[in-house]
């Protein structure tokens, strides 16, 4: 984990309890923020820090489902660790597909809910790192000239140095010049790395 | 236990049974009193009787003994009946009759008491209680016109027999069987009713004493005037005899059958008392003309009076019956209610509970990290009584709402009252995502009432009001509580946006109409009762752009 402290937000429209769950999160090192409603927490600018969100089920105005659907659509949006007073059973399997991290009931145990946090916490970490490959790969990708791309294009799917020449109608050493230069540009060291790279830039295929 | 105390114990049980022994029996109360009470009828009746006439216009002893015989299990009859023997022969042998006539007398008397009393058991198992007109019915068939009339023979039979032949059996007959109806008309009433009110033992207030105090004064007042003053040779209006009337009617209508049956014997008192010292309209003529015209007057307006007294001691018997049904049905809708809101509570518990144990457990590692600060420790502990407050609250006023007490009225401020009951309903408004809009005019005059029974007309609107918008999106589950105020008058206005009603405003508050699927359909019709009960008034309409409005209207205290 970075040294930096990570970032926790919680919602709930109950004064003493936002309190109280503040104190022990902070009694635990976390920064805390806190919010009594959905839409004062949608209104913050840094909703899709870095960070997770400990929120409250049933809030006014906009519920806590509703809240983790908006969330859900914002592409660094943080996870959501749900606590309520009256878990029913459909809540919490709408929570739990909706990608929650987890749903308790209050009150809630510190160690619960701390190890809650934790996990929503790795998970924000672990989603960041990914994203953060993602777009260094993806901006690599935009220093390449159109042929190289071609080049690449043909080299991620196994095709040798011959075929591709003849397919883009030049010779097979220009091509070797072209590859060697995707493959600086790539920052990556072999085929594999490089199909790795790609890889991730690439939509996940449809369900 | 030690040989001490076990030595000790069969001691105190030796002594416990010897004592038993020597202790008087339970039954020796009872027949004590009524070998006194039959005594003092006795002298009464002997009393009572008109010179040189010599039967009694009114003749009590068989008439109390009736009444003994009729409260008392037929097991006990005869030591109750042995009990009046000496009392019979202390009276009777003071008057110089020979002493066979005195105990065919005797005979005769538990004889009349005997057919009264058995039959009557035939028809009314237990002891009777002149509460119905059933049993009033019963009660003047058996005991005040078969069991004179049936012992009145015998009586007859045994004074021919044994006594004096100057009249003629059928005369004889005669003469009893009136002064007996009388008796039993006049006295068997008094000993049931009194015991009736002995054993029940209701809270008379002093202004109810003071006003029976009134009446009897009143009534021996009037009964003198018309009864005990010398008429001789003046003429009387009939309308004199109805004097005591608005006294009887009053004693019927206010003090019930105990009450009635004294004013009637009082006025048989003044009344015979009157004609036996020559006194009043019926003094004029022979004795026996005036003894047969008495009975007769005061048979005529005893049975009337009687049975009114009953007849109005059944249907407050039967009033009181449906209140007490009512409250308990007032109790029971208010538990079913609060069974509803159950989950909203227990989340309006929730809540104080995890601020409690969070606030705990921030401190608790607080102080493992050495990081306590002193401020912040005591803002912890500010928010855990605060907390526990607020947990206390809930739990107080579901205590008053779960409890079945007597209605008691109340100066109330009608905004505290919405606040209070709204209260409890936080947690389920929440839960089903209604947001509550409260608009509470200022400076509301008070208005009276039964705290618990309007916080439960309140709750019960809210939660129809939260359910009622269910299928709607979160966004338009808008619920508005008002208070305002208008002349003479407090309103309560619950207004939702749900769907509406589409029958009948009225039928919303009829008992068992519902459309909930558990619903039982008595909270509107109970709401609307308690209000109505107040003075108010509960009625519903439909609100433009969809929804329902229910309207509470109260009397607000001048």
């Amino acid at each position: 984990m970075s040294d930096v402290r990570a970032n926790v937000t919680v919602v709930d429209d109950d004064p003493l309890v936002l309190r109280s769950l503040d104190r022990l999160l902070q009694s635990a090192g976390y920064a805390v923020e806190t919010y009594s409603s959905a839409l004062e927490f949608l209104r913050s600018c840094a909703f899709d820090a870095p960070g997770c969100v400990v929120m409250d089920l049933s809030l006014p105005y906009l519920n806590g489902l509703d809240l983790q659907q908006a969330l859900g659509k914002i592409a660094d949006a943080r996870p959501v660790v749900f606590i309520s007073g009256h878990g029913t059973v459909p809540n919490s399997v709408e929570a739990m597909k909706a990608g929650a991290v987890d749903f308790l009931t209050k009150p809630v145990d510190a160690e619960k809910l701390l190890g809650a946090v934790r996990a929503a916490l790795s998970k924000d970490h672990a989603a960041r790192e990914q994203r953060a490959g993602q777009a260094a790969v993806t901006s690599r990708l935009c220093t390449l000239t159109p042929r190289e791309r071609e080049v690449l294009a043909g080299v991620v799917v196994g095709k040798l140095n011959k075929q591709i020449a003849a397919e883009l109608g030049t010779a097979e050493k220009t091509i070797k010049v072209h590859r060697a230069r995707m493959m600086r540009k790539m920052e990556v060291g072999s085929l594999a790395e490089l199909v790795r790279a790609w890889t991730v830039t690439q939509p996940p295929p449809a369900a | 236990m030690d040989g001490h105390a076990a030595a000790t114990g069969r001691v105190a049980a030796l002594l416990e049974r010897r004592w038993r022994v020597l202790h008087a029996p339970r039954w020796l109360g009872p027949a004590l009193l009524v070998a006194i009470g039959y005594y003092l009828a006795a002298r009464l009746g002997l009393a009572l009787t008109l010179k040189p006439y010599p039967i009694s216009t009114l003749w009590p002893p068989n008439a109390l003994l009736a009444g003994v015989l009729l409260l008392a299990p037929a097991r006990a009859w005869w030591w109750l009946l042995a009990a009046a023997l000496p009392a019979h022969l202390l009276a009777e042998l003071q008057s110089g009759v020979p002493t066979v006539m005195v105990l065919g007398w005797y005979v005769s008397n538990c004889g009349e008491a005997l057919i009264a009393a058995a039959l009557v058991r035939v028809f009314v198992p237990e002891p009777l209680r002149l509460d119905s007109l059933r049993n009033a019915g019963i009660f003047l068939a058996c005991a005040v016109l078969a069991a004179p009339l049936l012992s009145s023979f015998l009586d007859a039979a045994l004074v021919r027999t044994i006594g004096s032949g100057q009249n003629s059996y059928w005369d004889l007959v005669h003469k009893r069987v009136f002064s007996n109806i009388l008796a039993e008309l006049t006295v068997a009433p008094l000993v049931l009713t009194w015991a009736a009110l002995v054993t029940r033992r209701p809270a008379a207030s002093l202004a109810h004493i003071v006003e029976a105090l009134a009446l009897f004064l009143g009534l021996l007042g009037v009964c003198m005037l018309v009864f005990d003053l010398p008429y001789l040779g003046t003429h009387i209006s009939p309308a004199v005899y109805y004097l005591p009337l608005p006294f009887l009617i009053w004693a019927a209508v206010r003090h019930g059958p105990a009450g009635t049956t004294t004013a009637l014997a009082l006025m048989a008192v003044a009344t015979i008392w009157g004609a036996v010292h020559g006194l009043g309209p019926f003094a004029a003529r022979t004795p026996q003309e005036t003894a047969h015209d008495m009975q007769l007057f005061l048979i005529a307006v005893s049975v009337p009076l009687l049975l009114l007294a009953v007849v109005l001691e059944e249907r407050e018997r039967a009033e009181r019956e449906s209140r007490e049904q009512r409250r308990q049905l007032t109790h029971l809708s208010r538990v079913a209610m609060l069974g509803e809101l159950s989950g909203g509570i227990a989340h309006e518990l929730n809540q104080p509970l995890t601020a409690i144990l969070s606030n705990a457990q921030a401190a608790q590692h607080f102080l493992a990290n050495k990081t306590a600060e002193p401020e912040v420790l005591a803002e912890i502990l500010h928010d855990i009584i605060e907390a526990d407050q607020r947990a206390g609250d809930v739990i107080a006023r579901l205590r008053a709402l779960f409890k079945r007490g007597e209605t008691r009225f109340e100066t109330l401020e009608p905004n505290r009252l919405v606040e209070d009951a709204l209260a409890l309903t936080h947690g389920d408004l929440t839960t089903r995502g209604v947001e509550l809009v409260l608009r509470l005019a200022p400076r509301l005059p008070e208005i009276r009432g039964d705290r618990v029974q309007l916080q439960q007309v309140v709750l019960n609107l809210v939660v129809n009001a939260a359910e009622a918008m269910a299928p709607c999106p979160q966004k338009d589950r808008l619920l508005t509580v008002q208070t305002l105020a208008t002349k003479g008058r407090v309103h309560i206005n619950v207004v939702d946006r749900g769907s509406g009603f589409n029958v009948p405003a009225e039928r919303l508050f009829e008992a068992f109409y519902t459309t909930k699927p558990q619903g039982l359909g008595l909270g509107l019709s109970i709401s609307k009762s308690i209000i109505k009960a107040h003075g108010g008034r509960l009625w519903a309409t439909t609100r433009r752009g969809g929804g329902a409005a229910f309207l509470i209207t109260l009397p607000s205290v001048p």
